[in-house]
């Protein structure tokens, strides 16, 4: 009992079982570990389980006395700062909010905004660094967001389950879209993606009425599909475009122009390049002309330039680009 | 014996990098949106499982990869004092290392099967991204393999003899010029210019400049064997590097799609940002558990001593592993804050997790657990003096020292805000916080003591320095080598603050996302940067007029305040108005603080180069009480390290790869607290069981050698 081996492990022993102790006191204040998400309804009780569990609410947001967090507004009622719990207190944002944007607001659209795009209107004394909780990892789908949204109303508030669910007004109807689109995306913000769009497609294509210069016209390119969209911007030859193929044409010199062919006319063609630059070539000039459908003017490191984060908010504002008729 | 033992744990570690490579070889490459499969092991909970191994196998490899990186430095010191006795040091810690070297590579093994079979979806994935580094790290393993030997079986054979002829050490030195060239060429950008700027640092500092200085010093066997030690470090560290490739990929997956495809190259992927944060915390890490480790067996040994000899000389060991631990324990928090900075900007919802979600109670058990050992080491310092005649001059400064890591250890502990009852919310004015102790929970109030703590540890070392030695030389009548060397070291230290200070005074707010009227806050920092600067160049002048104490006594007390005081209480300011300013906040506490532990240290060195002795240093006069400090000490950060890998991994809560592939089996989730002590005491035990039978069968093999 009295070797030194013995007396090392006892002591080590005594230090393991402090370890211990301190873990089981600690996990006895705290409650046990979080469980991982389950299925639930778009209902109050639904809501409750995303909040303190798969949403992480609780991260940065504490309901009343219930959790610790501060980082953002507690949700109930708790000291002088927060008179009302957040049913009511919805109802009074969205009052605020209406008088800001001139549009009217109803406290679910308040509730939903907060939720779709927390930047909106944040709350006075708050940083405006609240997760997109329909991006990974949070990754929560719109029936969940519509089960915290019916969660929050419920905390003091009147809860109106066709505005949350069956009804919603024109405002949340278009935030759920955004949502939707979104969290098919992989969870991009759709309103960084118009800026991706802005700062590195707008060269060549266009929305609206026009066409684009080079590339086609991307309104409700949405009803192509997420996969077409993908495959078009990291493999572009896959899914070329009807009217936009690439041509190859060589002159009676043996000089080559690769681009679209962007008008056939008068004995001439024209051939425009990825820079857009116009080269019109005498029909009596061509040697061959032909369709290269190995080659797209489109280029192909656009998976090198963009971040992956760029890449699915392009997405996300890409499908929310839908048909007029589908709008 | 040793030449059996040495056989077999090269064939057991054949078997299993060969068996590694067959399972990669067979694996399925999977895609994220695929459904995962799960498998059991005997009814096991699968998770607990590879998370026991994965622990062990960290335990194992943490010493293995740790003891290298000192032996080789101990081994250099010997060298070049010409003085047998830290050779001889060198070669017994990398005894340790023979049959621990065989036991990482049997768990790794272990951990490699049970990951292929129970996660077949998950690994087909990773195999499927990672199947070049794959190889290439079984192949770094041949090469860590046969360096290790070749190390530790050729020491007696390299040991002496005569010098190289000429035109070999020529040769030597024309490689070293040649991977120099090479080395500024990557650090020009010309090799590799899209490479991240903390990968082609790590590569540079931690490979290719090692590398250099071996090749440069090779005159003979002694620096040949010296050589090879560099070279098993690098091995042993581009392994590491790998392996934390795939955690930080983890984390922080590059180039993935929104299908969860990766459309990346393989050099995206090892580039990712978690990559180079983790490898350096992990790599200071291993150093002080390596040390400690080997401290605990130098502990062992001298608790069951016969003799006055044996004591004395495993009292020194433990020692010189204190030394080593305490070398790596001081920038391990700013490493330590560095990935967790990372962390956050890698996703807001981990970093939130971290310090205010699930994990933030884990964080006080860490700052415990982390604090203790300071606290400690000290002790060990402090207890070192009474074997020191002279040393009890400075004995009145440790109650002083003891209450500053006191205090510092109390607000490092101290939560922002804990679960209350109405009550208690009632009783603090309806607020959830504390009116004092809510501003000590804050990060400007740990930043500022964490600094304090490490001043103080390194004030006991130099008083631990000082014991015995009578009054200071002049520095000026020892020749012109230790002026230029202050004034040259002196000034890369001061370069190192005054480079910040220059970005902290041209820095545009608009970097930080902060509106033009917020510059000043930058500003202020580049001003107090600018003051601990001069103070430098003030500490050094006095040490060449022979004022070095003085010189120490102004920087390490400006420092202190800067540090402590001025930045401490300005942190506070800056999280109000210009909170992303605090991480420049940080980074200047540090550089101020390295700067200051660098150019003291480099004065105190030659201050008392050739001082009068008051005595002998008294080896193994030290008290049992002692040697259970530093067996302490060895538990403590085992278990910490088993609690940050908890941490580091549990982050990414119920995902494979966060926000790629999700973990669909039942043992999602964040476990609790109580569940972590639990697997890492369990795992603790085990490697201390393991680490005593390895120890049991090295001394097994020195007898029959001694005999």
């Amino acid at each position: 009992m009295n070797s030194p081996i013995t007396r090392v492990f006892g002591f080590l022993l005594v230090v393991l079982g402090v370890y211990l102790w301190i873990g089981y006191s600690i996990t006895a204040l705290t409650g046990s570990g979080d469980e991982a998400a389950a299925v639930v309804e778009i209902t109050p009780e639904g809501g409750e389980v995303i909040y303190w569990g798969k949403g992480r609410c609780f991260t940065c947001h504490s309901v009343g006395g219930q959790g610790s967090a501060v980082r953002g507004p507690n949700h109930g009622q708790f000291g002088e700062k927060f008179q009302q719990s957040m049913g009511a207190r919805a109802v009074e944002r969205a009052l605020a909010r209406t008088k800001k944007e001139g549009v009217e607001f109803t406290a679910v659209d308040y509730v939903v905004e907060s939720l779709a795009s927390p930047g909106a209107f944040v709350v006075e004394g708050y940083k405006n660094e609240m997760a997109v909780v329909y991006a990974p990892p949070i990754s929560l789908n719109l029936k969940e967001i519509k089960a915290v949204t019916a969660y929050l109303m419920s905390l003091g508030g009147d809860l109106d389950m066709e505005a949350i669910d069956t009804a919603p007004s024109e405002i949340t109807k278009k935030l759920y879209s955004k949502i939707a689109a979104a969290a098919e995306a992989g969870g991009g913000d759709p309103e960084l993606g118009a800026e991706v769009f802005e700062d590195n497609c707008v060269e060549c294509h266009s929305l609206g009425e026009d066409d684009g210069e080079i590339g086609p016209n991307l309104s409700g390119i949405a009803a192509s599909g997420l996969k077409f969209i993908s495959e078009s911007i990291l493999a572009p030859t896959k899914s070329l475009t009807k009217g936009y193929e690439t041509y190859v044409v060589i002159n009676n010199e043996g000089r080559q122009f690769i681009g679209l062919k962007t008008r056939d006319a008068d004995g001439e063609v024209d051939i425009t390049n990825a820079l857009g630059d116009v080269e019109t070539i005498t029909k009596s000039d061509i040697k061959e002309i032909r369709i290269d459908d190995t080659l797209s003017i489109m280029p192909d490191d656009i998976s090198e330039v963009l971040t992956v984060k760029e890449y699915q908010d392009v997405l996300s504002f890409l499908m929310l680009q839908k048909p007029a008729e589908e709008e | 014996m040793v030449t059996r033992l040495a056989t077999a744990g090269v064939m057991r570690f054949g078997l299993f990098v060969m068996t590694g490579l067959l399972l990669f070889l067979v694996a399925t490459p999977a895609f994220a949106l695929e459904e995962n499969v799960y498998r059991q092991f005997m009814g096991l909970d699968s998770r607990r499982l590879v998370w026991f191994l994965a622990q062990m196998h960290l335990f194992f490899g943490a010493f293995v990869l740790g003891v290298p990186l000192f032996a080789v430095i101990i081994e250099v010191v010997g060298w070049r004092s010409e003085d047998s006795k830290f050779d001889n040091l060198a070669y017994e810690f990398t005894s340790l290392l023979s049959v621990a070297y065989a036991t990482t590579a049997a768990l790794g093994g272990l951990l490699a099967f049970a990951l292929f079979t129970l996660y077949p979806t998950f690994m087909g994935y990773m195999a499927g991204i990672f199947k070049d580094i794959m190889f290439m790290y079984a192949l770094l393993f041949f090469g860590e393999t046969f360096c290790l030997y070749l190390y530790y079986y050729g020491w007696k054979w390299l040991k002496s003899g005569q010098p190289f002829p000429p035109i070999s050490r020529w040769i030597f030195k024309a490689l070293s010029i040649i991977l120099a060239t090479f080395g500024l060429a990557l650090l020009a950008g010309y090799v590799g210019p899209e490479m991240r700027t903390d990968t082609r640092w790590f590569i540079i500092l931690l490979y290719i400049l090692p590398v250099v200085i071996g090749l440069w010093i090779i005159q003979g066997r002694k620096t040949t064997h010296i050589f090879i030690g560099i070279l098993l470090n690098v091995f042993g560290t581009a392994i590491m590097q790998l392996a934390n490739i795939w955690a930080g990929f983890m984390m922080c997956p590059t180039s993935v799609d929104a299908d969860g495809s990766f459309i990346g190259t393989v050099c995206q992927a090892f580039e990712n940002i978690l990559a180079t944060p983790i490898a350096i915390h992990r790599m200071l890490g291993n150093l002080a558990f390596g040390g400690l480790v080997a401290g605990s067996y130098a502990a062992v040994k001298f608790i069951s001593a016969k003799t006055q000899e044996e004591r004395a000389h495993y009292d020194w060991m433990g020692y010189i592993s204190n030394f080593v631990a305490i070398a790596a324990l001081i920038p391990l928090p700013f490493a330590g804050y560095y990935l967790g900075r990372e962390v956050y900007s890698t996703s807001a919802v981990m970093g939130n997790n971290m310090m205010g979600g699930d994990f933030s109670w884990t964080f006080i058990i860490q700052a415990m657990l982390v604090g203790s050992l300071f606290l400690i080491s000290n002790y060990y310092l402090w207890s070192g003096m009474t074997r020191i005649p002279g040393a009890e001059r400075y004995y009145k400064f440790i109650k002083w020292i003891l209450l500053a890591l006191i205090l510092s250890l109390a607000i490092w502990l101290t939560p922002h805000n804990l679960p209350l009852s109405s009550l208690e919310v009632g009783e603090m004015g309806g607020s959830q916080y504390h009116p004092v102790l809510k501003f000590l929970g804050l990060m400007p109030a740990k930043n500022a003591v964490v600094n304090l703590i490490i001043l103080a540890t390194f004030f006991s070392f130099l008083l631990y320095r000082r014991g015995n030695m009578k009054e200071p030389v002049s520095i000026r009548q020892q020749g012109k080598g230790p002026r230029i060397t202050i004034i040259i070291v002196g000034a890369l230290a001061i370069a190192m603050v005054a480079q910040y200070a220059w970005v902290m005074l041209n820095m545009d707010p608009a970097e930080l996302d902060l509106p033009a009227d917020r510059a000043q806050y930058i500003r202020t920092i580049g001003y107090a940067l600018v003051v601990e600067c001069v103070v430098g160049v003030l500490a050094i002048i006095l040490a060449l007029m022979d004022r070095g104490k003085l010189g120490q006594g102004l920087y390490l007390a400006a420092t202190a305040l800067n540090v402590t005081g001025f930045l401490g209480v300005y942190g506070f300011v800056v999280m109000e108005k210009a909170s992303p300013v605090l991480r420049n906040v940080a980074v200047s506490q540090f550089l101020q603080l390295i700067s200051c532990l660098i150019l003291v240290t480099v004065i105190d060195i030659f201050l008392f180069k050739r001082a009068k002795s008051l005595g002998k240093m008294q080896w193994g006069n030290m008290s049992s009480r002692s040697q259970y400090a530093l067996l302490l000490l060895t538990f403590v950060i085992t278990m910490n390290m088993g609690l940050m890998g908890f941490i580091r991994s549990g982050l990414r809560g119920d995902w494979h790869i966060f926000g790629v592939m999700r973990d669909t089996s039942q043992w999602a989730g964040t476990p609790s607290n109580f569940v972590m002590t639990q697997q890492v005491s369990a795992a603790v035990l085990l490697f201390m069981i393991g680490t005593a039978f390895m120890f049991w069968l090295g001394s097994i093999a020195n007898s029959e050698r001694e005999e």
